[in-house]
């Protein structure tokens, strides 16, 4: 009985195993001939042997079965083994392209807006002196016009300077209230490393009735809003001037290379400057023959807030498709 | 704007104010500081006396100087020329370390002991003040023997640099800003009080007399001097340097110095040049259009207020009869003129053009009290004078209104003091509403925003408490927003097949569209001022610019470049549209260990699938499209909707090997054709279907798009989709290929029979032989 059971214990793969079974639980096999013998037990030690024998054939089913799973689990464990593969290998495939860090940024900039109940407005490239000086409180002899250098074409019309002339067609187009931004590329004739004769704006513009809009409201959203984007910043408003609006501001963010201490990047100040902002001019609104209205606008350039958010160091870097550099925006 | 702050401190007391207080007070009333320097002289330079100075025995060019340093006489080698004209010098002691870690040590100069230096301006760290040493004078304060040099205020100055905005002409000069800067501090202006000695009795009456002709919209006034010695005063010349303001000879530093400190437009004229024929001197001021007075004499015209002044009529420092002219002309009529007319400006025109100082007097007497100083100079009694009579602009003021701007109660009391430092006349009406005259030198302040702006400088942005508003809510997920968003999630798809977002300039090169056969703008329609060749044009594909940029990302050896780009393309008549570019180069994905570094190039089949990825489905159809990129061969039409919209090829060999690029594929599609449109869903059969191929033999210049066609006008219902799956050739069917199409057949209504299938099969094959001339393989 040990002998037997120490068989099935030895049985080292299911094939041995399925020898040892034939050779045990077979119709020949050894079982089958000791049960044999039952028929010529006399009849008083029948039951004592039959039991006996049954028992020993539950003890070794039970050792047989257990081996059985024992080995099958082996079995399936090898074959498992043999499918392995280094999956550290494969992690280069990760093919995922990459936004572009101006759009991902100017998408960062529109989905807050969105947010708060601003339209999105579009207008042409191709401007006219108008919709992009004129109406803007810029005549033809302002002075102002010297910060701007334009692209004109030969039939006196112009790439726009600035997203502004879209608030213009806006409003010539919907009464008030309007609460609207305007995301776009724009373009000046300058080209030096800090300079690139084309960039992208986000402009804004809420109109309501009169007395209803204040610089205190701009301060509230245009505050909220850099937080928004540079986390927990000192946002810092100082008198401006635009011709566009009056009274106007440009706002400043504590820098976020040296939190405020002073460096190269802010020039020593602690300070950034990324906004310009203002009440419209009551010029502006004549000139779209709104009456009784009052509104703020604000305007930023979405090429400073990227490099400043992802510490791009060079500004052509980003017209020029360099894989290098967008690969690390996927 | 460049001010110093001891100048400053000319015109308000600024000793208890510090720099950073300064810094903080300026940015605040709108005034941004640019840079703020303090100049640090080192210690141990002391002022010294020269009391003897002699050749250097062995050396030419140097001199043996005797200086008094206050705790001595010290014997001192010096090099410069203009040394033997000084009195008082800077003299670094020894000990003294100077800028460069320059220590001054005793030396010995060609065997002569020498025990200092003698400071040159380059040397202590100020600006270049011409060849040689400073010689020093009582400009810079009371000279006392020994006092470090560093303890003058009026040299250690700090200097400021504003960045004036355009509408602050006011500004553009010391006085203006102490102005500004004494409402801010709540300080009041020092008075500037100079009594001219007039030590010649003499009237201008009798020699010169003035005739206006025309409408006069200038102020003028003209003061005659004769002028026997000119003196440098180091004062001047040190701050025109510290402003950066460069001048020609003395008297007109001396003019540059008092426009620069007052803000009034001055000129010097050669008082010969309006001399007539009798001995007198006569000035024609004449109005000869709107906003533009000549200044002219007998004879000729000598310049236009405000604008120029004939070079030849400049005083200079050997004239002996000096016409000293002080102007005022409003900016906007100025400005206005001059853009109508094309005029030679001089510099003096950027401060006219913005609005210079109307206080005429202020500026001359200022300029005669510098010049009494330096200069042996005999002014004339009285002065010829046009003087305009101008209305002054008076604002209504509704406190009520300015508190609705601001959003925060500021009281009246405030913004009546405010208005009344910057140099309002204030008058009130009623309990919240005043008037406010204008001051002349505040030409931008034209309505009730702009002196809104002037108490929300004043007062401080950072004094006004931030405040949501409130607004009516509305559905503004307008046309354009939905648009904005439909393009996000392209790019998102595109990026998700492995595409990188491009951004590149709507420019391109003219010719190189050209070269390519893309169109072109028309001429009329052109760019007139270009920045550079490469971008003299509109772009109208996005396709040059994407290969650009292969090129380079080539040349960076990258191996994989999928490149896409949503921009403005334009066409002939300069109409903007909107359209979806991609290039593919090189590998179709990365080098890694199941392509055993060597993955695919990328071909048309893979390159559709990834365009598709993104626009979604379309059909290819034989290429209609010319341009210099495309592969003949390897192109197709883009339709969507039955409509043409795109293309997509292969590039051009030639195009590829001109760039230096490996194998490539382009595609440019109608943003317009992409949009989302609205879906019905069909209904979905509950019987089975069957796929059932038809291999068919047809001629080989027959595209599948023909079949397709012919298959489209078949009406089988239960014909689902069909689509090829297999394509051979091979010699013995000569001229023709065999084409395999798979098609799904399934009823509506029941489960199909043998005969069902049959009946539909044999019609498609009959249509196929018709149409296309198939026969059954």
């Amino acid at each position: 009985m040990e002998n037997l059971q120490e068989k099935i214990l030895q049985a080292d793969s299911l094939e041995a195993l399925e020898k040892v079974r034939v050779e045990l639980f077979g119709k020949k096999g050894l079982l089958a001939v000791e049960f044999a013998k039952l028929k010529d037990v006399p009849g008083p030690e029948k039951k004592a042997f039959a039991e006996g024998l049954n028992e020993t054939k539950a003890k070794l089913q039970a050792a047989f079965d257990e081996r059985y799973e024992a080995l099958k689990a082996n079995e399936i464990e090898s074959m498992l083994k043999s499918e392995a593969i280094d999956v550290s290998l494969y992690s280069t495939l990760a093919a995922k392209g990459a936004l572009h860090p101006v759009m991902e940024t100017m998408d960062k900039i529109i989905d807050y807006f969105v947010a708060l109940n601003f339209a999105v407005e579009s207008g042409p490239m191709v401007e006219d002196d108008f919709h992009n000086f004129e109406a803007l409180n810029l005549p033809k002899s302002h002075p102002a016009r010297d910060m701007q250098d334009t692209f004109y074409f030969n039939d006196g019309s112009l790439l726009r300077t600035h997203t502004s002339p879209v608030q213009i067609r806006t409003m010539m187009t919907t009464k008030p209230p309007i609460r609207m931004i305007a995301p776009g590329t724009v373009f000046r004739r300058d080209y030096d490393l800090t300079h690139t004769p084309m960039f992208h704006q986000v402009e804004g513009l809420v109109v309501e009735e009169k007395g209803k809009v204040s610089f205190a409201n701009l301060k509230a959203i245009l505050t909220d809003f850099l937080q928004y984007m540079f986390g927990n910043v000192d946002v810092r408003f100082r008198p401006s001037f635009f011709p566009f609006t009056e009274p106007s501001a440009e706002v400043d963010i504590s820098c976020i290379f040296c939190a405020g201490n002073g460096c190269r990047v802010c020039s020593g100040t602690g300070w950034l400057e990324v906004l310009g902002c203002g009440i419209v001019d009551p010029n502006v609104f004549k000139a779209v023959g709104y009456e009784e209205v009052s509104g703020y606008a604000f305007g930023l350039g979405v090429e400073r807030f990227a490099m400043l958010m992802h510490k791009i160091p060079d500004l052509r870097s980003l017209f020029e498709g360099d894989i290098r550099l967008l690969e690390q925006f996927r | 704007m460049i001010v110093t702050r001891s100048w400053l401190n000319e015109f308000i007391d600024l000793s208890d104010v510090s720099n950073e207080k300064l810094y903080e007070t300026f940015n605040s009333i709108g005034l941004e500081v640019d840079s703020i320097k303090t100049i640090e002289i080192p210690q141990k330079v002391v002022i010294g006396k020269i009391l003897s100075c002699e050749k250097h025995p062995d050396a030419d060019k140097l001199n043996v100087c005797q200086i008094d340093v206050g705790s001595g006489t010290r014997q001192i080698v010096c090099g410069a020329a203009n040394v033997v004209n000084a009195e008082y010098v800077a003299v670094a002691t020894i000990g003294a370390v100077l800028p460069g870690d320059f220590e001054i040590k005793h030396a010995k100069l060609r065997g002569v002991e020498s025990e200092g230096m003698v400071c040159s301006a380059t040397e202590l760290g100020l600006p270049p003040l011409g060849e040689g040493i400073m010689i020093l004078d009582e400009s810079i304060g009371e000279l006392v023997v020994g006092k470090e040099f560093g303890e003058y205020e009026k040299i250690a100055d700090t200097i400021i640099e504003i960045e004036l905005t355009a509408n602050r002409g006011d500004c553009l000069s010391i006085y203006g800003i102490a102005r500004d800067l004494s409402v801010a501090l709540e300080k009041d202006i020092k008075p500037f009080d100079y009594k001219q000695e007039e030590r010649m009795k003499l009237g201008i009456a009798r020699e010169a007399e003035i005739h206006t002709s025309g409408e006069m919209e200038a102020d003028l006034r003209y003061k005659l001097a004769s002028i026997e010695e000119m003196q440098s005063s180091f004062i001047v010349a040190l701050r025109l340097a510290l402003v950066d303001i460069q001048t020609e000879g003395l008297l007109s530093s001396m003019l540059s110095y008092a426009i620069h400190a007052t803000g009034v437009i001055l000129r010097a004229y050669d008082s010969e040049c309006f001399r007539n024929e009798e001995g007198k001197i006569v000035v024609r001021p004449t109005a000869i259009r709107k906003g533009i007075i000549e200044v002219r004499g007998d004879k000729s015209s000598y310049g236009i207020v405000g604008v120029n002044q004939l070079k030849e009529t400049i005083a200079n420092d050997d004239t002996k009869q000096v016409l000293f002219e002080a102007s005022y002309i409003n900016p906007e009529r100025l400005v206005d003129a001059v853009y109508q007319s094309d005029m030679n400006k001089d510099e003096l025109y950027y401060k006219t053009s913005r609005g210079s100082s109307p206080d005429l007097s202020f500026g001359l007497v200022y300029l005669a009290c510098l010049m009494d100083k330096n200069t042996q100079i005999n002014c004339y009694e009285g002065s010829l004078d046009v003087h305009v009579q101008r209305e002054k602009n008076i604002l209504r003021v509704n406190v009520h209104e300015i508190n609705d701007i601001i959003g925060q109660e500021i009281e009246i009391n405030r913004i009546v003091s405010i208005l009344k430092h910057l140099g309002f006349d204030i008058n009130a009406i009623g309990d919240h509403v005043i008037t406010a005259a204008v001051p002349m030198f505040r030409h931008d302040i034209v309505n009730i925003q702009d002196i809104a702006e002037e108490i929300v400088r004043i007062v401080g942005i950072n004094h006004i408490k931030a405040k949501p508003l409130a607004f009516v809510e509305k559905n503004r997920l307008n046309d354009t927003t939905n648009r904005y968003k439909y393009k996000k999630t392209l790019k998102n798809r595109a990026v998700g097949v492995g595409f990188f977002e491009n951004v590149s300039y709507v420019f391109s090169e003219k010719s190189v569209l050209e070269r390519y056969g893309f169109i072109t703008v028309e001429e009329s329609l052109e760019l007139t001022n270009p920045i550079v060749e490469e971008l003299n044009t509109l772009r109208s594909t996005i396709l040059v610019n994407l290969l650009a940029a292969v090129k380079r990302n080539v040349s960076y050896t990258k191996k994989l470049i999928p490149l896409f780009e949503i921009g403005a393309v334009f066409d002939a008549q300069r109409q903007q549209k909107e359209v979806i570019s991609f290039v593919f180069t090189g590998y179709t994905g990365s080098e890694n260990v199941s392509n055993s570094g060597k993955p695919k190039l990328i071909d048309f089949a893979a390159f559709i699938q990834k365009i598709g990825s993104v626009v979604g489905a379309f059909e290819l159809v034989p290429c209609t499209f010319h341009n210099g990129l495309l592969h003949p061969y390897q192109s197709a039409d883009i339709l969507v909707d039955g409509k043409v919209c795109g293309f997509v090829s292969k590039l051009h060999p030639t195009v590829q090997q001109s760039y230096g690029i490996p194998d490539t594929f382009v595609a440019e599609v109608d943003l317009d054709a992409l949009l989302p449109k609205h879906t019905n869903a069909r209904a979905i059969s509950r019987y089975q279907g069957v796929y059932k191929d038809l291999s068919i033999v047809i001629d080989q210049n027959i595209s599948y798009y023909e079949v397709a066609k012919a298959l489209g006008t078949l009406d089988l219902p239960m014909l689902k989709d069909s689509y090829p799956v297999d394509i051979y050739v091979d010699e013995k069917l000569g001229d023709k290929k065999s084409l395999t199409i798979r098609f799904f057949i399934q009823s509506m209504e029941k489960t199909l029979e043998e005969g069902d299938i049959e009946t539909v099969m044999s019609e498609i094959l009959e249509t196929l032989k018709v149409a296309c001339k198939a026969e059954l393989r």
